[in-house]
């Protein structure tokens, strides 16, 4: 392979394309992504409230909210939000974090004006129906079958839900951003508005407009749509949660369901986040994708291909959130091996790919991987403001992203490994997680 | 949205035009003729490469990569009988090794170039795409080019793929969304091409030899279609392209199956058994082809009953006054072999024979009493007004141009069909409503433990 190095670049080019930020008197922070390939824009407003800065007891109000805020306004009725949008040709949608929540709509760019118009309306007026049996609880139920739907029929995802409530225990992030069933089932509206009273004011909010328009229109759209917003002075300084707590134990999780018919076998370890440990964090990118990451990986090759002991294995690290980075490793075996055996096996290889080192070449490949990433990310509009949104919305500089490729680059070989052997160190604890059938009721 | 259609000779490329550099291209010294269609949505050139591929490119030079679609009119009705699961496993080993390149080296070279390229199958095409950086596009061509000619089939990779598609064997009797539409095939085609599948028998008549063999039944010179959109031009990419495809044969021979002809729709729901706290629904009635009449009126009624999300009958009744489903949809799915309106949603196990019931109302209220004004303009609005929002990326042009070209469309389809959609009528609408809205044309299948019917 010795020759082909020259030809794995990627290059951009950092003053061909870049982002513009400004911010409102009212302090709302704006950032215009331009994109000028076809006559649409996604326009987006973000908030600095997720399922973190939920209160004791009241689990899955930020994301039932979210839902409630495309009901009625002072001045739209119930049921027009959505079609003011699509008699416009757009499409619209709402995202729930840990960290943040996301508004967005996707429309020609004639059309941007009333998009802003719309999430202005609801920024601050929006109505929240009190009857017992008015459009909030009913709402409630839908989220309930959200939550039938995503978790309680996935088994998977309920093994997910159990490890997170181990590995985050004591920080926000230990309950799942849809909530827990009982709770979410007890919201109320009164609920609802005091959630809403609280975090929803311009200075908590961030603007994201992609596509076919220049910084300019978007200045002053904005400036008439949301600058007339007062902020509420509410929200400054309510985010206090600290960076997770190294894990202090290890422990298993089991979730059994007759559903599972292929066991998978995992391990969460600290690993860190770009925003708590940026060099860390690259280094831990390029580190677990050099270990885990897809068919060339040093795991997948010994443990898949050579010993053919799993039909899957991988590493990575959860590396956008605000509070914490789970280091991630799993498996699942192949028909008729064990998840002993294959757990034995993979520390094993894990404990021997580490004592050895990793090969340079495997790691330029893999940065220059991340790298290109970076550029093909940029086909998508949507891609792009949802990574500068979340970005910024948890608190990250954009020069960071546009930075990304020169900075995932400069990672060095030894950087790269001297992060992973740090998360699988022999005094590490983890967390444990099996998905196995239910043996009882399995065939 | 008013089309234009101007067919011009923009290029005439002889051999020493070709552009500059260092790693121009020599190849494909025959001129060309490049005919340009600019359209609403894309400005479409097409061309045939003096190696006789048919090409339709839209170039975009604001971002430095190709986006690529390469696709053929055969697909999993191929497998030999027997042999289910063939054509699927020709196209996994499609970028699993090929020449001196074995699945690892292969794998890494693609890393190396940061391309990606793979192959896939539908029932009655396969397709392979593939983006690749401008500053690469010769050397990802090339191994594009070495997967087409001489892919190795090594029986290790081989060997990983049989293991993955016993998992799936296994995973599949859990899965909701297969056990329905397995439960609704059986119902309703059991006899068809379009009924079989992979199964633990078919598994193990699979060899490296067959899939080997398969390959030249699918993917040959001609009859290959390419789309392609990216920061190139037509007398880069053909060259390129010509030398990419000269290890295909030349020809093969592509058999169509026949029209799938659904048996009547079952009577009562299928209730299939699955241990969980909700039940999937799904149902499934015949439709038409995109060539006929009611298509277009179809696609519009659809939106307004069950395809526009937020606003759509069943959305309004069942999710927003009601509360019992977090989704519910309906499609039209025009396939020229399998003509059908279908839709789906979940609900708690306690209410899924009250949401079967509360569909089946849905549709005999919506054909009997037929769509609003308001609701036909909403319609309108929103069908042709989103429409360019499926333009506003290189990969999303690439696989809109390929789905014209699979069901032979004409070039200017993306200007016509705005056209056909905005001259349906409420007559058109509540016509259709009243043909295909009959609930006794459709099969209903819940999945899980349902309650509320009587067997």
């Amino acid at each position: 392979m010795t020759g082909l190095a020259a030809l794995a670049t990627a290059d951009t080019d950092p003053t061909a394309w870049a982002p513009s930020q400004f911010t409102l008197d009212n302090g709302m922070a704006v950032l215009v992504l331009p994109d000028h390939r076809a006559p649409v824009v996604t326009h987006m407003v973000w908030y600095r409230v997720g399922a973190m800065d939920e209160a004791p007891g009241k689990s899955g109000i930020a994301h039932l909210f979210e839902h409630v805020m495309f009901k009625q306004t002072d001045d739209i009725a119930d049921g027009e939000f959505d079609r003011i949008v699509t008699r416009s040709g757009g499409r619209s949608n709402a995202g729930t974090s840990w960290d943040y929540t996301v508004y967005y709509e996707q429309v020609a760019k004639q059309h941007l004006a009333t998009m802003m118009a719309l999430e202005a309306e609801r920024m601050t007026d929006l109505i929240i129906d009190e009857d017992p049996e008015g459009s909030f609880i009913t709402e409630r139920d839908v989220v309930k079958e959200e939550r039938r739907q995503t978790y309680e029929s996935s088994p998977s995802r309920m093994l997910q839900e159990k490890v997170f409530a181990e590995f985050f225990r004591g920080h926000p992030y230990e309950i799942s951003i849809i909530g827990r069933m009982e709770e979410v089932g007890a919201l109320t509206p009164q609920d609802g508005q005091a959630f809403y009273d609280t975090f929803y004011s311009p200075e908590n909010a961030i603007l994201v407009v992609a596509g076919d328009v220049t910084p300019d229109e978007v200045r002053r759209l904005a400036e008439e749509h949301y600058g007339p917003k007062q902020p509420s002075g509410l929200v400054s300084d309510r985010r206090n949660w600290q960076a997770l707590a190294p894990l202090d134990r290890t422990v298993a999780v089991i979730h059994t369901d007759p559903k599972v018919r292929q066991p998978v076998w995992s391990r969460y370890y600290d690993g860190t986040s770009l925003l708590l440990d940026r060099d860390r964090a690259l280094a831990l990118e390029v580190g677990l994708q050099v270990l885990g990451g897809g068919s060339t990986s040093l795991l997948y090759q010994r443990l898949v291909e050579e010993q053919k002991l799993a039909i899957s294995v991988g590493s990575a690290v959860y590396s956008f959130l605000r509070d914490g980075g789970p280091a991630l490793i799993y498996a699942s075996p192949s028909p008729g091996v064990s998840l002993e055996t294959l757990e034995t096996a993979v520390m094993q290889e894990i404990a021997a790919l580490l004592e050895a080192g990793f090969d340079p070449a495997d790691v330029q490949r893999v940065r220059n991987t991340l790298a290109a990433d970076a550029i093909y990310q940029r086909d998508s509009q949507m891609s792009m403001a949802r990574s500068f949104g979340a970005w910024v919305t948890i608190g990250g500089d954009v020069q960071d992203l546009l930075d990304y490729p020169n900075d995932v680059r400069a990672v060095t070989t030894e950087q790269a490994l001297a992060a992973v052997r740090q998360v699988f160190r022999p005094d590490a604890h983890h967390i444990e997680a099996r998905l196995l059938p239910d043996m009882e009721d399995a065939e | 949205m008013r089309r234009t259609l101007k067919t011009l000779i923009v290029a005439m490329m002889l051999a020493g035009c070709a552009p500059t550099g260092p790693e121009a291209p020599r190849a494909g010294s025959d001129p060309f003729e490049v005919a340009v269609y600019d359209g609403a949505f894309a400005t479409i050139q097409q061309f045939t490469t003096p190696g006789g591929v048919s090409v339709w490119l839209v170039e975009e030079p604001s971002i430095p990569i190709l986006s690529l679609r390469m696709a053929w009119k055969t697909g999993t009705t191929s497998d030999p009988i027997g042999q289910d699961g063939l054509t699927d496993a020709v196209t996994y080993m499609m970028n699993e090794g090929a020449g001196d390149y074995d699945t690892q080296a292969f794998q890494t070279r693609m890393e190396e170039l940061n391309m990606s390229f793979g192959c896939s199958a539908a029932r009655v095409s396969t397709a392979c795409s593939a983006s690749m950086l401008t500053d690469n596009l010769e050397n990802s061509f090339e191994l594009i080019g070495l997967a087409y000619a001489s892919p190795r089939f090594d029986p290790d990779p081989f060997g990983r793929l049989v293991r993955e598609r016993a998992v799936g064997l296994e995973t599949r009797q859990t899965n909701a969304g297969y056990l329905a539409s397995r439960a609704l095939v059986e119902a309703l085609y059991p006899d068809h091409p379009f009924a079989r599948q992979i199964s633990e028998d078919s598994l193990a008549a699979l060899t490296p030899e067959a899939a080997k063999a398969h390959k030249d039944r699918l993917m040959s010179r001609d009859g290959l279609l390419v789309t392609a959109v990216g920061a190139v031009s037509p007398q880069q990419l053909a060259p390129l392209i010509d030398a990419m495809i000269a290890g295909l044969p030349e020809t093969t021979e592509r058999a169509a199956p026949r029209p799938v002809d659904m048996a009547s729709a079952a009577p009562a729901p299928i209730l299939v058994d699955l241990p969980q706290p909700q039940s999937l629904v799904q149902f499934i009635g015949p439709g038409v082809t995109r060539e006929h009449a009611d298509f277009y009126p179809l696609a519009v009624m659809n939106y307004i009953f069950g395809g526009g999300g937020f606003g759509t009958r069943l959305m309004d009744e069942l999710r927003v006054a009601r509360g019992l489903t977090y989704g519910i949809y309906t499609q039209v799915d025009p396939d020229a072999y399998l003509p059908v309106l279908a839709g789906g949603g979940t609900t708690k196990n306690e209410s899924a024979a009250e949401f079967v019931d509360a569909i089946a109302d849905e549709m005999t209220t919506m054909a009997e009493t037929g769509a609003t004004a308001q609701e036909l303009e909403d319609a309108l609005l929103y069908l042709i007004g989103s429409y360019p929002l499926s333009f506003d990326s290189n990969a999303k042009i690439a696989a809109n141009m390929m789905s014209l070209r699979l069901d032979d469309l004409p070039v200017d389809q993306f200007d016509r069909r705005n056209e056909r959609i905005s001259s349906v009528t409420l007559e058109d609408v509540n016509r259709v409503a009243a043909t295909y809205l009959d609930p006794a044309r459709y099969t209903f299948v819940v999945v899980g433990e349902p309650e509320g019917f009587t067997d």
